[in-house]
């Protein structure tokens, strides 16, 4: 087994990739999906789509019922030992599997596993360290949401209060596309209120965050919101639809991958 | 004698942590060392206080009868300025209430914050003169400013000694009611430094 | 009797259908955190105050008893009459036996947190005692006959309009004042009589220094000092995990209160009480109230640490749209959610779940309590000890169940026939007809990602498998 961490030694290696899709994604914003495994693909990586996968255990473990989460917990490790490396579009499910994926015995596999997953920007900008997307063009106004997950847990971006230097990373890959330009809101990391679980259990305040979340977008200039969590923009599609808000919704790895509208 | 005392003391004990997992860590002394007037006044104009304007000639009397002219009742706790009334003459707490402007001197500040700091000390033992006067005039030598709180509570006596202790910054202000800052709210209403030397 | 545990949910929509009320507090909270991050950024040395801050704090509760004991020790030679009160009703009864005492009928005090978890105001008043705030906030509170809303701006969910027609009815003023200007001053002209014929006065303590024996007051009314300072009487309602070591450890923790709650550099009283002043009486309780339990929770024990700054609340997307009173608790927001449930575990079992665990309460907090990790913690605790709804329970239980079988799992997903049939009705139902409610569900596609892969990747390897 090669591991992800001895491939980022070596670029240019191909690595053997697990892709994992979460459920919503499959079911609701399938292109998304797509996007991700062509674009690994384009940068000639090995990527298999396990068919038998279901969920990384989140919702159940986010909700305290960690004993429940433990099925899907056992099958994700099945299904994705094999891989040098496991990716996902989702920092939430990367989160949960890499900090909180505890409901099962920890044994050597589901180490190599939790050891080895990734959020797709992450891996293209920590372990393949891509240069360029010559393929992608963008000529829009994009407001970029960082999910809490990808934020505050993956540390994919620098977080507003703790005063730290700015950093992006998925600006800095977003930065290769061309005719690409970024609209900033007032409040560019506060959370947008899906929160799983929470989405339907307190369904009045997560509305209202949503709603508030592509206002502030959209007065910003924003003609697209692009974000790596698919979860989140399912939200705020939803309430951007019901409050009248004219912004359009795109994955960060479909604008990678080349994707024109 | 008091079993709830041991009682809590002995639940403490039992349950916490390690302590030896938690060290602790020595005395620091950060941040910006400088304790200069400017620094101080500038501090002191963010938190709302002001300094006393000194034009040609003036005595601390006359800046005070030019700011404060509608006064009656001007208290002095120092011995260098009469006023109308001693603080010593105050018999009660509550008498206080009737003091349009205390003056008093403080014996130091603080750059970072525009604190000044009043003990019963300077307070000749009438605490509650300070906060039911209208108007606060505090006399203040830039040779007594340190830079921040670190060294303030790091070099300064009186934090051990006294037994009433006050560091004002600016006057009392409040924004209880629809984020409102309001300056002179249940204390006074405002504070002035008179700088001497 | 069975307790109800509080419907953060349904309090917080009808907090968010007044929509004046609701922009203002979250336009006003989230002004503060902006203020806060100002502050944050003009000292380069923030984080090492945190991190200095936390040590300092954890260290103090890991050597609790011992640093009690010196405090004890030195205010008592300060002259300070000292206290211990194992709970809210011990704390009730020494107050009432003080006052007594000293024949005192009237109490003013300053704000305190632990007096509201005692509800000392409702042990006295029966008794004869009338108490009342000093702090402005909280006495609009007081004569709302409300809770405080936030552990330092009291009132910050009242437009100018609610304490008008307040202080009309109460002081007899013009229901229709439009200034808070004016209502302060009000407020000024209400309590001075107040104090100056108190009896006694009360405060809580910030902090508490054992290497001194003293206690340390932040406000910015002067209220506090007041308090203690007209009547002939000051005692002082502290909680046991206040203390800090020295004096010299103050600096650190009181650079970042003020900045961290308000973005105000200090607050502009910062009192330190080392001893009863001339012809004066002190009296400090040291209150615990489940505080020693809390110490042994091995996920919990840091919320102790906590210096009561409000800036998790502040930064709370939620606490912002649903208002401190939806949690139907002393301490809301982010730290109410993970202390609440150790003084009541059903009552306040739906707090942890009223978050989204962004995580932006952990980066403000001074003393870096973990807050969203500890709410994630109380949320498996919760679910434990079956605090946790039925519905949910059950979704959470089939649902896991469903993910560990992927035929079924994928049937479920191709057709809503089977979902409904695998998932009981009213499971269903009750779970997706909330999302629906101020929001659209999400479009139906053609396929599947699933479905895609096997149609246009299975089929190619297995065709170039074929051909090769």
């Amino acid at each position: 087994m090669q591991r992800a961490e001895e491939a980022r030694a070596l670029p240019g290696v191909r690595m053997k990739i697990g892709l994992f899709i979460p459920c919503y994604i499959d079911a609701f914003y399938p292109n998304a999906g797509i996007a991700t495994l062509e674009l690994l693909e384009k940068l000639g990586q090995d990527v298999e789509y396990p068919m038998n996968q279901t969920c990384c255990g989140q919702p159940m473990a986010n909700s305290g019922c960690n004993k429940d989460a433990a099925a899907a917990e056992a099958l994700f490790v099945k299904n994705f030992a094999k891989y040098d490396a496991i990716v996902m579009p989702s920092g939430s499910c990367t989160h949960h599997v890499r900090d909180n994926f505890d409901a099962i015995d920890q044994t050597d596999e589901v180490r190599h596993v939790r050891e080895n997953t990734f959020e797709l920007v992450e891996f293209l900008h920590d372990v393949l360290k891509v240069e360029d997307f010559p393929w992608a063009e963008f000529p829009h106004k994009v407001g970029l949401h960082n999910s809490c997950g990808t934020l505050r847990a993956l540390r994919t971006a620098s977080m507003s209060e703790l005063g730290e230097p700015f950093f992006s990373k998925p600006m800095d890959l977003l930065n290769k596309v061309r005719g690409i330009s970024f609209a900033t809101p007032k409040r560019p990391d506060e959370c947008c209120g899906f929160g799983g679980t929470f989405s339907v259990t307190e369904e009045a305040v997560s509305a209202k965050m949503g709603t508030d979340k592509v206002r502030d977008h959209h007065q910003a200039g924003a003609e697209y919101i692009v974000s790596a969590d698919t979860s989140c923009m399912m939200h705020q599609q939803g309430c951007a639809e019901r409050a009248g808000v004219p912004i359009r919704f795109i994955h960060i790895a479909e604008i990678l991958n080349g994707a024109r509208e | 004698m008091s079993t709830s005392r041991d009682a809590i003391l002995t639940r403490l004990r039992d349950n916490r942590p390690d302590p030896k997992a938690h060290p602790l860590p020595p005395v620091a002394r950060l941040g910006d060392m400088d304790n200069g007037q400017a620094r101080f006044e500038n501090s002191l104009q963010i938190l709302g206080g002001q300094v006393l304007e000194r034009q040609e000639g003036d005595t601390l009397a006359t800046a005070i009868a030019r700011r404060f002219p509608d006064s009656k009742i001007i208290c002095s706790a120092v011995p260098d300025f009469d006023g109308t009334i001693r603080i010593e003459e105050l018999g009660t707490p509550q008498q206080a209430a009737s003091v349009d402007v205390l003056v008093v001197r403080s014996p130091f500040g603080i750059a970072e914050m525009g604190s000044i700091y009043l003990s019963e000390a300077q307070l000749k033992d009438l605490n509650s003169a300070a906060h039911l006067t209208q108007h606060i005039v505090v006399i203040l030598s830039a040779k007594n400013l340190t830079a921040n709180m670190h060294t303030a509570y790091m070099d300064r006596p009186e934090f051990h000694t006294a037994n009433y202790g006050v560091l004002m910054s600016g006057p009392s202000a409040t924004a209880d009611i629809q984020g409102v800052l309001i300056r002179g709210a249940q204390g006074v209403r405002t504070l002035s430094i008179w700088w001497e030397d | 009797m069975k307790v109800k545990p509080v419907n953060h949910a349904k309090a917080a929509e009808e907090f968010i259908e007044d929509t004046a009320h609701m922009d203002f507090h979250d336009e006003r909270l989230w002004d503060l955190r902006q203020k806060r991050d100002e502050q944050m950024h003009i000292l380069p040395e923030w984080q090492e105050l945190r991190a200095r801050a936390s040590a300092i704090k954890e260290h103090t509760l890991a050597n609790l008893p011992e640093y009690l004991e010196q405090f004890e020790a030195n205010a008592k030679k300060n002259g300070i009459h000292v206290h211990w009160a194992a709970d809210g009703a011990e704390h009730n009864r020494i107050v009432g036996e003080i006052l007594e005492k000293h024949g005192a009928r009237s109490l003013i005090k300053s704000k305190s947190m632990v007096t509201e978890e005692c509800c000392m105001r409702e042990y006295l008043e029966p008794r004869g005692v009338v108490v009342t705030e000093t702090d402005l906030g909280e006495r609009i509170q007081q004569l709302d006959n409300q809770m405080p809303s936030h552990i330092v701006v009291p009132a910050v969910h009242k437009l100018i309009p609610d304490v008008a027609k307040i202080f009309a009815e109460h002081y007899h003023t013009d229901p229709n004042d439009k200034s808070a200007q004016s209502l302060a001053w009000q407020q000024r002209l209400a309590a001075r009589p107040v104090i100056l014929s108190a009896d006694a006065g009360m405060t809580g303590g910030n902090f508490v220094v054992a290497e001194t024996g003293s206690f340390v007051v932040c406000t910015n009314e002067g209220n506090a000092d007041l308090s203690a300072t007209v009547p002939g009487l000051h005692i002082a309602t502290i909680g046991i995990e206040r203390l800090v070591p020295r004096m010299a450890d103050m600096g650190v923790f009181i650079r970042m209160l003020s900045r961290s709650a308000l973005g105000s550099p200090i607050t502009q009283y910062t009192t330190h009480f080392r001893g009863p002043q001339k012809g004066s009486e002190m009296h400090v309780v040291l209150v615990d109230n489940g505080r020693s339990h809390r110490l042994g929770m091995e996920d919990f024990w840091t919320s102790l640490k906590c210096i009561r700054c409000g800036a998790c609340m502040n930064t709370c997307p939620v606490y912002r749209r649903s208002g401190g009173l939806s949690y139907g608790a002393v301490y809301s927001g982010p730290i109410g959610a993970i202390i609440d449930p150790t003084f009541n575990e059903r009552k306040y079992s739906t707090l942890p779940f009223a978050s989204t665990m962004n995580g932006s309460c952990t980066n403000v907090c001074p003393v870096k309590i973990n807050i969203h990790e500890q709410l994630y913690k109380w949320r498996r605790v919760l679910a434990e000890h079956h605090e946790l709804p039925f519905v949910k329970r059950e979704v959470m239980h089939m649902a896991g169940k469903l993910m560990g079988q992927p035929t079924l799992y994928r049937a479920a997903i191709n057709s809503t026939e089977v979902a409904l049939s695998t998932m009981p009705r009213f499971v269903l139902y009750n779970w997706l007809n909330p999302w629906g409610k101020h929001r659209e569900l999400p479009h139906p596609v053609k396929q599947t990602f699933h479905s895609w892969y096997k149609q246009n990747r299975l089929k190619t390897k297995k065709k170039e498998g074929e051909s090769a």
